[in-house]
């Protein structure tokens, strides 16, 4: 965590701004040092303990007594000789940073921030404030450490869970400010609709309906709880409802299609497919309900949107989804050994996809 | 092996195609008539329970979540003494304790747990003639599941196949109101979880012929519980799958196991339903198993002793979507008139119940949401089904006995019911719409059986459901024409089953078989419109080829095979 050739300087620093210790101590400090590169640090502890009582102003003594702690993971007995450094080297960066990872270490988030700060350890601080409830700032906080360490898995397991909190705090922001709004029933209906507490969420977007009936989404999202629990009827209500709205939202139109695909209405949801498949082109999704919404009345419409599907996905269980499709429509055609090319290309994805379940931890 | 078919070879018999323009303009006719007579908010059933009938479904549910206990148990029709009324047997589960400790006994000699045959009075009330027959207990080690109903000896009689957890029975009937256990002369014990069984002839010797589903590799010693916070009964998936049964009549009261030489046994699932038709005119009956999340299972007979699995390349196998389906009940008939026999599968909540076009060819093709069954099934769990032609417009109309798997579903998804009232949708060419069945009691429905108790012409209906009497939706009826034709074998098999029966252009395959455990009246029914005459087609398993024509509508009557071929 600590630069190694950072640490060497800051100690020279440190040491620099020291006063005068007794020879013996100086003698005690080096004995230390020197166990401390034989990686004895309990001898070395000894050595600095016995150091730090014969030059008990000696900041840089305190320092290594601290650090040795650290080293051995011993952070709780770190902190009080780090403590002390910090009383008499206020400027020592690296008093200052040991000292935030020891109180952070022992739970002590809210003292250590002050600390961290001061050395800009963006992430420690950032998992600080994490747990002293100050999501917001830790989100920038993670993000800035980050940007100097992109992929480290520790830093994007704290912001994901900082996001996590920033969103619950906004929501209870939100809920305890304006209870009775929209936007305030529209946050419950999500997080029912999360929980799959369908009855709850259907409620709670009604309640939000009868406050602001042309807010854009709430229709959307209302709708995908009707289908979600099969009222496809109602579903087919709300998108539409939704579509009218916002007629050039691409996402309405496919849902509304969907809908209506469930519900056997194939003409209005091919219909309504092909206008999200203008609305915003390519989406495998869009494309894969309208092949099976024109499977029947139109084989070769269908066979041009499902091949589309398996040009855009590859390997994927939608993927598989289309060419199970193709193969149904040709062998009805007679095209038998297409038929049979795509019901094993259907078998290869699906291997594929149970073989990456089984590998998943 | 030959799953589907190259080329465009027609179908079934000479005739058929032509027969359809006309056909056409007339099945319309018929649906405006049959709207004029049954306005959509009349129900269809008059629901009661069976007079006379006092037996309860005795599952036994415990907090252990057995999972037999949410399973059966099958009903069938039947008319054991040959009177000409339908009479009814009912399979019941057993005892199950809580927990069961070894030695395993289902106590199904205490006779709340028996299997029960109900004969028909002339008043339409029902005796209880359980132990007369000869039908009483049914061997404590069995937990009771499903009934096939086919006459195996070729005596005139029908006899009794019931299928359990532990060790199937066979019951021969003597003729003379009286049954005899034959199960260890005729070598169908079977063992496991047997669940939904039929007779039929796969060789077309003359002779019927069983198949047996079977659900699970399951035992009370290795039984699990799922939800740890709140227990349920386990998927099938936890459990490891097992083979079906064939069982090859040699004619003489003993049956031959060729699961292993035909190739059933080469395929594992977790079979709950079976349905036999010849999907591919071949000449030779085929067979349907439906499995609860496993492919589908559709056995191609090659007409040589031999079967071939080909459910996926035939595109009966997957919902349209690639998913495996909950399969539990299924029937193999024709839904559009269009000559083919199509497949209606019932699953659970959220998974549409499943129609599997025949598009010719051997080939299917899902189209439950073109007709509009996809629309119907969404939150339901589907078991018993029929594909009936219950107002006797000239298309059958599906019902499905409905209850969720769990007995404790509310707690998972509150919007879902352990109990629920059963779908009736009427068929309007080839597009089903909901209709009232005449009863919104919500039931854990399980077996249902299809067949004309009262010998009106109008098509009832026997359900089961767990813990409960079962149920007679007897079918109010209407102006409409019909036709009821009893099938008499000479050189095919008595019963006639197998046999392909086209009635002024509508299709029927001769089958009890279908639904879920249950077995349902052999004879075959048809709703004619408001066609006075009916002209009749029936090729035979052993390939006679027999019409008649101009026969008058509104009876029953017996076609016995002709000898010529």
């Amino acid at each position: 965590m600590i630069h190694a050739l950072l640490w060497v300087c800051l100690l020279m620093q440190a040491q620099s701004a020291e006063p005068t210790m007794p020879p013996e101590a100086l003698s005690l400090l080096q004995s230390g040092v020197d166990a401390e590169n034989r990686r004895d640090l309990d001898q070395a502890i000894a050595a600095f303990r016995k150091a730090a009582e014969l030059a008990p102003s000696s900041g840089i003594i305190f320092l290594r007594l601290g650090d040795a702690y650290m080293k051995k993971h011993d952070y709780a007995a770190a902190i009080a000789p780090l403590k002390r450094a910090a009383e008499l080297s206020p400027d020592s960066l690296p008093v200052h940073q040991l000292l935030g990872f020891a109180l952070l270490a022992e739970g002590y988030a809210a003292e250590a921030i002050p600390h961290l700060e001061i050395v800009h350890e963006y992430g420690a601080l950032g998992i600080a404030q994490l747990q002293t409830d100050q999501p917001a700032e830790a989100v920038a906080n993670l993000q800035a450490a980050l940007a100097k360490s992109p992929g480290d898995p520790d830093l994007l397991y704290y912001l994901s869970r900082a996001g996590t909190a920033l969103s619950s705090q906004s929501l209870d922001k939100l809920l305890s400010a304006f209870p009775d709004t929209a936007r305030g029933h529209q946050a419950l209906g999500q997080n029912y609709y999360a929980l799959k507490m369908f009855p709850e969420a259907k409620k709670e977007y009604e309640q939000a309906l009868a406050l602001r009936p042309d807010l854009p989404g709430l229709r959307l999202e209302l709708g995908q709880v009707y289908a979600a629990g099969s009222e496809w009827q109602k579903a087919e209500e709300q998108f539409r409802g939704e579509t009218k709205l916002q007629p050039g939202n691409a996402e309405a139109a496919y849902r509304l299609g969907d809908a209506l695909l469930q519900q056997g209405k194939m003409t209005e949801a091919a219909e309504e497919l092909r206008r999200s498949d203008l609305l915003r082109p390519d989406m495998p999704e869009t494309l894969y309900s309208l092949g099976r919404a024109e499977t029947v009345s139109d084989p070769n419409a269908a066979e041009d949107a499902l091949a589309r599907v398996t040009q855009l996905e590859k390997e994927t269980p939608l993927a598989a989804q289309a060419y199970l499709a193709l193969a149904a429509i040709h062998r009805k055609q007679g095209k038998t050994e297409q038929a049979a090319r795509e019901t094993q290309e259907f078998r290869r994805i699906q291997a594929l996809a149970n073989r990456r379940l089984q590998t998943t931890p | 092996m030959h799953c589907w078919r190259r080329g465009g070879k027609d179908f079934g018999l000479p005739g058929v195609r032509k027969a359809k323009a006309g056909l056409l303009s007339l099945l319309c006719a018929v649906g405006l008539l049959a709207q004029e007579v049954k306005s959509k908010s009349e129900p269809v059933f008059q629901v009661s329970p069976l007079k006379g009938v006092d037996f309860v479904l005795r599952n036994s549910p415990t907090s252990r979540k057995y999972l037999i206990e949410t399973m059966p148990g099958g009903v069938g029709l039947l008319d054991y003494n040959n009177d000409g009324l339908l009479d009814i047997f009912l399979v019941n589960g057993g005892l199950v304790r809580d927990p069961m400790r070894s030695p395993f006994s289902f106590d199904r000699h205490d006779p709340a747990y028996w299997n029960r045959l109900y004969r028909q009075n002339k008043d339409g009330t029902f005796t209880d003639v359980t132990e007369q027959a000869g039908l009483a207990s049914a061997g404590d080690t069995n937990y009771g599941m499903g009934v096939a109903i086919g006459d195996y000896d070729n005596d005139g009689f029908p006899d009794i196949y019931v299928t359990n957890f532990g060790k199937n029975i066979l019951y021969h009937n003597n003729g003379d109101g009286t049954f005899t256990d034959v199960t260890a002369k005729a070598g169908v014990a079977a063992g496991g979880w047997s669940v939904s069984a039929g007779f039929f002839d796969y060789d077309n010797d003359g002779k019927l012929d069983l198949f047996v589903t079977r659900y699970l590799d399951w035992r009370v010693e290795t039984s699990k519980t799922c939800g740890a916070e709140k227990p349920t009964y386990c998927p099938p998936g936890v459990f490891p799958p097992v083979t079906n049964i064939l069982y090859h009549n040699r004619g003489d009261g003993t049956f031959e196991d060729v699961s292993v030489s035909s190739g059933i046994a080469a395929k594992k699932g977790h079979g709950l339903g079976v349905a036999f038709a010849d999907y591919d005119g071949d000449g030779y009956t085929d067979i349907f198993v439906s499995n609860d999340v496993t492919d589908q299972f559709l056995f191609h007979n090659n007409g040589n002793g031999t079967f071939t699995e080909c459910g996926l390349d035939s595109g009966a196998a997957l919902t349209d979507e690639g998913k495996m389906l909950s399969g539990m009940g299924v029937v193999f008939q024709d839904y559009d008139n269009d000559g083919l026999p199509d497949l209606v599968i019932t699953q659970l909540p959220h998974q549409p119940y499943v129609i599997f076009h025949n598009d010719g060819q051997g080939s299917f093709s899902p189209r439950e949401l073109e007709a509009g069954l996809g629309a119907l099934s969404g939150k339901s769990s589907g078991w018993g089904v029929g594909l009936e032609d219950f107002d006797n417009d000239g298309w059958k109309d599906v019902f499905i006995i409905q209850g969720h798997v769990f007995d404790n579903v509310e707690i998972y998804d509150s919007s879902l019911h352990y109990r629920e009232p059963p779908l009736l949708a009427l068929n309007h060419k080839g597009h089903f719409e909901r209709a009232d069945p005449g009863s919104d009691m919500p039931v854990a429905g399980r077996g249902a059986a299809f067949g004309d108790l009262n010998n009106d012409g109008w098509v009832d209906v026997v359900t089961t459901s767990l813990g409960e009497h079962p149920q007679l939706y007897l079918n109010r009826g209407g102006k409409l024409h019909w036709l009821t034709i009893t099938l008499r074998g000479k050189r095919s098999n008595r019963d006639g089953y197998g046999a392909r029966v086209q009635v002024n252009g509508q299709v029927r395959f001769a089958t009890a078989t279908g639904s879920y455990l249950s077995s349902n009246d052999k004879r075959l029914h048809f709703g004619l419109g408001s066609a006075e005459t009916a002209d009749i087609e029936i090729k035979w398993p052993s390939g006679i080829h027999q019409v008649l024509q101009a026969v008058k509508a509104d009876q029953f009557i017996v076609i016995e095979e002709s000898v010529q071929p």
